[in-house]
């Protein structure tokens, strides 16, 4: 029984880091109503460069989150140019292939520049291990679970609070009524990609800094997670986006700790079979359904 | 107040506008009649930034507007009732008025008065004011398009065919909303396919056929007849 709750407190920190990556995918899918497969390595590109900072001159914690968000947002600034506003809004699978191309680009590249198999991200050690009777809560945990919620709800305030807000739901409504209203949709897009890759970058963040270790293989990690985390939550909404990471992370605590770790990879993709197949319109319901089939159509 | 001067605009090799020039002049309804596919919508499209002409000038006063980006024209205070209405529809009523001032950057107060005018005008609105745009009617919705082109303060609204999908009850009073614009003053350009009742509150009009403008005056001045027959038909089969 304690176990259960063990792998349900570690499921629920790392899942939140899991809803912060789905929320960025989803961000970008509402607004483009396309795909954008560099995202995960968008990320890769921050991590390493809060890794280069860290190795270079043993910076501290704040300048390599510094370094680790500005990566990610010019990385996903270069993508966005190249695979999204170049690119005809109506030629979906040009954008999704574009993206592709270059994921290939900027993994290639930074396994060029670091040629190691992996590089050290420093971890915190400012917070102390926390036991509650027998349970352990590690500190990243903590650290993950309070930053990813009070990312949602910034990005709530933002989305329904703020103008900008309201220009960004308009844009993920239709693109030609927010033409017409007034909305620079270029300028608009353009900030929410950087805006969703700011969210991933913190996301990807605290997850070297919780591994104390990256590789270049953390991009398709990150992309993988975020994804099926996106998918499970049925596309397009953001809170569902949350939800969906969630459940994946505590899926695979639990699956970790009772098959270990090859029967953790086979429950995930159980989980996103079952999901598609139980919940076509995914976990947050009708009103996404639209943007489902609207995203169906397209491709 | 806009000048359209030899403006083309295509599809890929497919000509829809093959030089079309026009004025729509100051605080008056013109209409423009044609036609299926003759590129009424097409013109809307292009004088509101969102098509791109290939050559041609759009002029407002000294200010040339072709070339300039959909936003930047709204700016402009030309701003567009699009066809379908094309509202937010899950948007409450009120945030899709809201959303009719993003324009207004320079002039940012008096959102909330202009909004409480538009409720005003349209007390539909009001009752549903916190409801999503979706579950509005046809009708209602049509009322929201123009309500949200009002909250950007136009000089110029351009209305591409208001009474497309609606019961014929329903045309007659959006079309007496636009009667009431006009006679308020304003710069209307009104696209319709709905000839016979567009002429009863036309100022003045053109006819636009294949991508030209054929034919232009007063309503006064032709046979209604005649011209209501080009305008669904066809020059090739009224005559």
């Amino acid at each position: 029984m304690i176990d259960v709750v063990q792998n349900t407190l570690d499921g629920l920190a790392i899942g939140s880091a899991y809803g912060l990556l789905a929320l960025g995918f989803t961000l970008i899918f509402g607004v483009m109503r396309r795909l954008n497969m560099a995202f995960g390595s968008s990320i890769l590109v921050g991590i390493f460069a809060g890794a280069w900072l860290h190795g270079q001159w043993a910076a501290g914690m704040i300048p390599i989150f510094a370094a680790t968000l500005a990566g990610a947002v010019l990385a996903a600034a270069y993508v966005e140019r190249l695979s999204f506003a170049w690119i005809r809004g109506d030629a979906a699978l040009a954008s999704m292939a574009s993206s592709f191309a270059l994921w290939m680009q900027l993994e290639d590249g930074i396994a060029r520049a670091f040629p190691q198999r992996s590089y050290a991200f420093p971890s915190f050690d400012i917070l102390p291990l926390l036991e509650l009777g027998p349970l352990l809560l590690r500190p990243e945990f903590i650290a993950m679970f309070l930053t990813a919620a009070v990312l949602v709800v910034a990005l709530h305030l933002m989305l329904t609070r703020t103008v900008f807000g309201l220009q960004v739901r308009t844009l993920s409504e239709s693109r030609e009524a927010a033409r017409v209203s007034g909305v620079n949709v270029g300028r608009v897009a353009f900030l929410t990609f950087c805006i969703a890759a700011a969210i991933g970058g913190v996301a990807g963040f605290l997850i070297a800094a919780t591994d104390g270790q990256i590789s270049t293989k953390l991009g398709l990690w990150i992309t993988m997670k975020g994804l099926i985390a996106m998918v499970i939550s049925g596309l397009g909404s953001l809170r569902g986006a949350l939800i969906g990471g969630l459940v994946l992370g505590l899926v695979e605590a639990q699956a970790q700790w009772y098959l270990g770790a090859s029967g953790r990879e086979i429950t995930v993709f159980a989980l996103l079979f079952v999901a598609l197949i139980l919940l076509p319109q995914g976990l947050a319901g009708r009103a996404d359904a639209a943007a489902r089939n609207e995203a169906l159509r397209r491709l | 107040m806009l000048e359209i001067r030899d403006i083309k605009t295509s599809y890929g090799k497919i000509a829809a506008l093959k030089g079309v020039s026009l004025d729509i002049r100051d605080g008056g309804l013109t209409c423009l009649l044609g036609p299926n596919g003759a590129g009424k919508t097409t013109l809307i499209w292009t004088i509101a930034g969102i098509l791109k002409a290939q050559s041609g000038s759009i002029k407002m006063g000294g200010d040339e507007l072709a070339g300039l980006k959909a936003h930047q024209i709204v700016e402009k205070g030309v701003v567009t009732v699009p066809e379908n209405r094309l509202v937010f529809p899950e948007m409450t009523v009120t945030d899709n008025l809201i959303a009719g001032a993003f324009s207004r950057r320079k002039e940012k107060g008096g959102v909330s008065e202009d909004l409480e005018a538009v409720l005003e005008r349209f007390p539909r609105l009001r009752e549903r004011a916190t409801q999503e745009a979706g579950t509005l009617s046809g009708g209602e919705q049509q009322m929201l398009a123009v309500g949200r082109a009002l909250m950007a303060r136009p000089k110029i609204l351009l209305m591409d065919e208001p009474s497309t999908g609606l019961a014929p009850i329903i045309v007659e009073e959006i079309f007496e909303i636009i009667g009431q614009l006009r006679d308020e003053g304003r710069t209307i350009f009104l696209v319709e396919q709905n000839a016979n009742l567009a002429l009863d509150y036309a100022d003045h009009f053109y006819l636009l056929e294949q991508g030209q403008v054929t034919f232009g005056g007063d309503p006064g001045e032709v046979d209604h007849d005649e011209l209501i027959a080009r305008a669904y038909l066809g020059a090739r089969k009224a005559s």
